[in-house]
């Protein structure tokens, strides 16, 4: 089975506390999360992170048979954004663009997506890459919660620093947070508890158990679980369900860098592979709009050799900020605009 | 006056140029420039060939701008780069506001940003930012 | 051309924010002034050709005035009139295409005129209009010109000229205190008041290093000049003012293009040019009318014309050595700082001040006259890449 080959993040500098965007409102929040600048957003974000993947597999970007984007923040309904990473990466028209759009579940769709072309043969190496700025409005959890940052995966068959030895997907039909075309921002949860437990822990549970089922694996196989983060306190919840100790669990992220959507697992995947040994097994999970994807990992010697994300390691880039109130934050978002005249 | 929309021939046959940082260099004079051309601008030669401008540069004269076009947010800060290899490059430093925080001879890289956003369509191309040794 | 064009007579309207007079009135009052000024007048049937300086025209939306502009608004009709744009020098330029028309021998009376209007938008939009927006609308992509404009790029100059030349904010600020003075005693002027030093750092930072009152105005006005064959000169006017020399300079307009940050090559150019064609060097003029369009320009114009070496300017500008009375007055009307810049104008605006004060008629900003030359320049364009310059000379 194809492995990843390489992989790079990128985390904005900029940092908002959630409280800021919560207490006017009349709400409350914890924390603080990454912010894109006023040039920044998924496509600049997934460019950094892209090429650092790249230049850490030490593929040649002619060889990279696709491109796959997960995001549920593109700006247009119709216009790729895959062509774009196409051109900082310097691809081959040969590649093939693929956009995976509409839910925060969209950056593992994306790896899926990538292993079945790799499977198939129609591709040699691929790159993922789940990049995330949902759209928030004042009032709303996103405003407070929604993070922004990009991860890439170079996958393959050659070259692999950690193997995917297992895929398994569990789906319902299922109402999580929402967007239409007609709003211009993420609802909030419709009942955090309701969507908890039916939405988040159902899906996420299932998938894991399936996976393990697949694979002949139990929970004692895994030295990480790395799970969807929309908040820190659901992956616990799920473990707690899975029977999987506290231990196991990816560090926290959502307090410091807030609800990553389509990278969230990938960034977390990132912080631990920056620090796992050789034949450790990874569980990684994701979640979004009634979907779940898991995947089974297992690092190889060859991490070793490959300078870890080329130094760029995940807490780098939690410790690099720079603090913005909540003005600013409406400027660069765009909610509040100069008028015209 | 209305410029060029994004979707135009304009900014398509500035695709290699903009992304891929393609110049051109004078096999007579060494005058490296972009965007890609036929004749020399220095010496007029017609002796040129493709050349790859590099992403990492030191900065030659920058200066920060608070009188900008309707659509930008001030302030701009301005930046000519004396590029790796030849070649200087003008553009925006990101990640700045102040005239403190950058220094001539300093050193910057490229990173992608959006430059500009026109009929819903967003135009992305190379910023600078400073070297940051707590990245490396 | 030396030897061959002669200026018989000039004319202008106070520069200044003329909200109430649009650019047809602006440019039939200094066309009026400038038949007035024919000292043994002339008949508007014998101006032979004109040349219009005309920068902004669509670019504010004032619509574009070619040549039958001009003819309509002075009621010319029986001539060819051009339009003439060629950035901040459209003046030097058009009065330097009015001279070739008399230097070449197909015309004996041009007429060279300019006008702007600016304030029919508000100051910002204008500044912003002279530096190009965003670069598409140029030709440029947006990534290499972004928040670019007149200010910027002399900024660009200005930061590096302290870096390599070891001149100072200050310094800059001191142009602007010389020029204001200068101009609190010239009627045409579009400020009459004094600044400090403190003051100009003081003001809001428009660009730094750059300050408000480091930038010139936006300003409304026109300026025109007639011309005739030097030997037929006397039959206008029995002090003409000769041509010696009258040249444009080309220098990259993009700044990555540049050879560096600390001189300009259109105005060296230009300067060489005019100065070869007439026979003299930069020690020989009396007094010059030069293009501070920002303070610090104003430094780099001086050296790159020739008239100290490069890095020495602020030195000698703190001494005085380019006050009114000094060795060399340097803007005696005020300079754009003060006089105004009206682009199209500006240039003829300084003919019109150099002429006078070669005819010793500039009252009480009347600077010594010793060997009867003077020297006016321009300098602008997309990214400075043109400069014009013209010596002029009491005698032929």
């Amino acid at each position: 089975m194809a492995g990843i080959v390489g992989y790079g993040i990128y985390v904005p500098k900029y940092r908002l506390k959630q409280a800021d965007a919560a207490m006017p409102w009349g709400n409350w929040a914890s924390g603080e999360k990454a912010v894109c600048g006023a040039d920044e957003d998924i496509i600049t974000m997934a460019a950094e992170a892209s090429e650092k993947a790249v230049k850490h597999a030490g593929v040649n970007p002619a060889q990279i048979g696709s491109i796959y984007i997960g995001t549920a923040s593109s700006p247009y309904i119709e216009q790729y954004i895959a062509p774009i990473l196409a051109e900082t990466l310097e691809l081959a028209s040969e590649a093939t663009m693929i956009d995976y759009c509409g839910s925060v579940n969209s950056g593992a769709n994306a790896l899926l997506g990538c292993l079945d072309a790799i499977e198939s043969g129609r591709i040699e190496y691929g790159i993922v890459i789940g990049t995330e700025d949902r759209a928030t409005a004042p009032g709303t959890e996103g405003e407070a919660s929604f993070g922004a940052a990009a991860a890439a995966l170079v996958i393959g068959k050659d070259g692999i620093v950690a193997d995917i030895e297992g895929v398994y997907t569990y789906s319902t039909l299922f109402i999580d947070r929402w967007r239409a075309t007609s709003d211009s921002w993420v609802s909030s949860y419709f009942d955090y508890r309701f969507d908890r437990e039916f939405g988040y822990e159902k899906h996420l549970v299932a998938a894991s158990k399936g996976l393990m089922g697949k694979i002949g694996k139990t929970k004692e196989d895994f030295k990480y679980a790395v799970f969807q983060q929309p908040d820190e306190r659901l992956p616990g919840l799920a473990g707690r369900a899975l029977g999987i100790s506290t231990e196991l669990l990816a560090p926290g992220i959502a307090s410091v860098l807030g609800d990553l959507g389509s990278c969230s697992a990938f960034i977390s995947l990132a912080g631990v592979l920056d620090k796992a040994k050789p034949g450790e097994r990874i569980l990684l999970t994701s979640y979004g709009s009634g979907s779940s994807n898991a995947f089974s990992i297992i690092v190889r010697d060859e991490i070793e050799q490959k300078k870890r994300n080329l130094g760029f390691a995940l807490e780098k880039y939690i410790e690099r900020k720079e603090y913005i109130d909540y003005l600013s934050y409406l400027k660069t978002t765009q909610t509040l605009k100069r008028a015209p005249y | 006056m209305s410029a060029p929309a994004p979707a135009s021939p304009l900014f398509w046959r500035f695709n290699p140029e903009v992304y891929r940082l393609i110049g051109t260099k004078c096999k007579d004079c060494g005058h490296i420039t972009y965007p890609r051309r036929k004749i020399c601008p220095l010496c007029g030669s017609l002796n040129l060939e493709e050349h790859k401008l590099s992403r990492r540069g030191t900065v030659q004269t920058y200066c920060i701008n608070w009188t900008v076009p309707p659509g930008l947010e001030p302030p701009v800060p301005i930046i000519v780069v004396d590029l790796e290899g030849g070649g200087k490059y003008q553009g925006v430093i990101t990640e700045v506001t102040q005239a403190e925080e950058v220094k001539i001879g300093g050193k910057v890289e490229m990173v992608l940003r959006k430059v500009w956003t026109d009929r819903g369509i967003n135009i992305y191309g190379y910023k600078f930012r400073l070297v940051e040794e707590a990245l490396r | 051309m030396r030897g061959k064009v002669a200026v018989i007579g000039v004319g202008m309207i106070p520069f200044g924010e003329l909200f109430e007079k649009g650019l047809e009135t602006m440019a039939q009052e200094a066309y009026i002034n400038c038949l007035k000024g024919v000292d043994k007048g002339i008949d508007p049937k014998e101006i032979k050709a004109a040349w219009f300086g005309q920068w902004s025209g669509g670019l504010i939306g004032q619509g574009t005035q070619g040549g039958s502009g001009l003819a309509s608004m002075i009621g010319q009709m029986e001539i060819p009139i051009t339009r003439v744009e060629n950035g901040c020098p459209t003046g030097s330029d058009t009065f330097r295409n009015a001279c070739l028309g008399v230097a070449s021998g197909v015309y004996e009376v041009t007429l060279a005129l300019g006008a702007e209007k600016m304030r029919d938008k508000p100051g910002v939009e204008s500044l912003v209009a002279a530096g190009g927006g965003t670069g598409a609308g140029m030709g440029m992509h947006p990534s290499w010109m972004l928040g670019g404009g007149g200010p910027s790029i002399q900024a660009l100059y200005a930061t590096r000229q302290m870096y390599e030349l070891g001149c100072t904010m200050e310094d800059y600020a001191r142009v602007a205190v010389l020029n204001h003075h200068n101009g609190v005693s010239c009627p045409y002027a579009h400020y009459r008041f004094e600044v400090t030093v403190e003051r100009v750092l003081n003001s809001p930072v428009v660009c730094w290093p750059l300050h408000l009152l480091d930038c010139c105005p936006q300003t409304d006005g026109a300026a025109a000049a007639l011309l005739c064959r030097a030997d037929v000169a006397k039959k206008y006017t029995d002090k003409p003012v000769y041509v010696l020399g009258s040249n444009i300079g080309m220098d990259h307009g993009n700044l990555w293009d540049k050879h560096n940050f600390i001189e300009m090559l259109s105005t060296i150019r230009a300067a060489r040019g005019a100065f070869e064609m007439g026979g003299v060097k930069p020690g020989d003029v009396d007094f010059a009318e030069l293009h501070d369009c920002f303070t610090n320009t104003e430094l780099m114009n001086i050296e790159d014309i020739g008239f100290c070496p490069k890095g020495e300017a602020h030195k000698l500008l703190r001494e005085g050595q380019f006050d009114r009375n000094a060795r060399l007055p340097i803007n005696p009307s005020g300079g754009l700082k003060a006089h105004g810049h009206p682009i199209a104008a500006t240039g003829l605006g300084q003919i019109c001040e150099v002429f006078w004060q070669l005819r010793e008629e500039a009252d009480e900003r009347q600077v010594k006259i010793k060997n009867g030359i003077g020297l006016q320049h321009n300098v602008g364009g997309p990214g400075f890449g043109v400069s014009g310059v013209n010596i002029l000379s009491r005698t032929p």
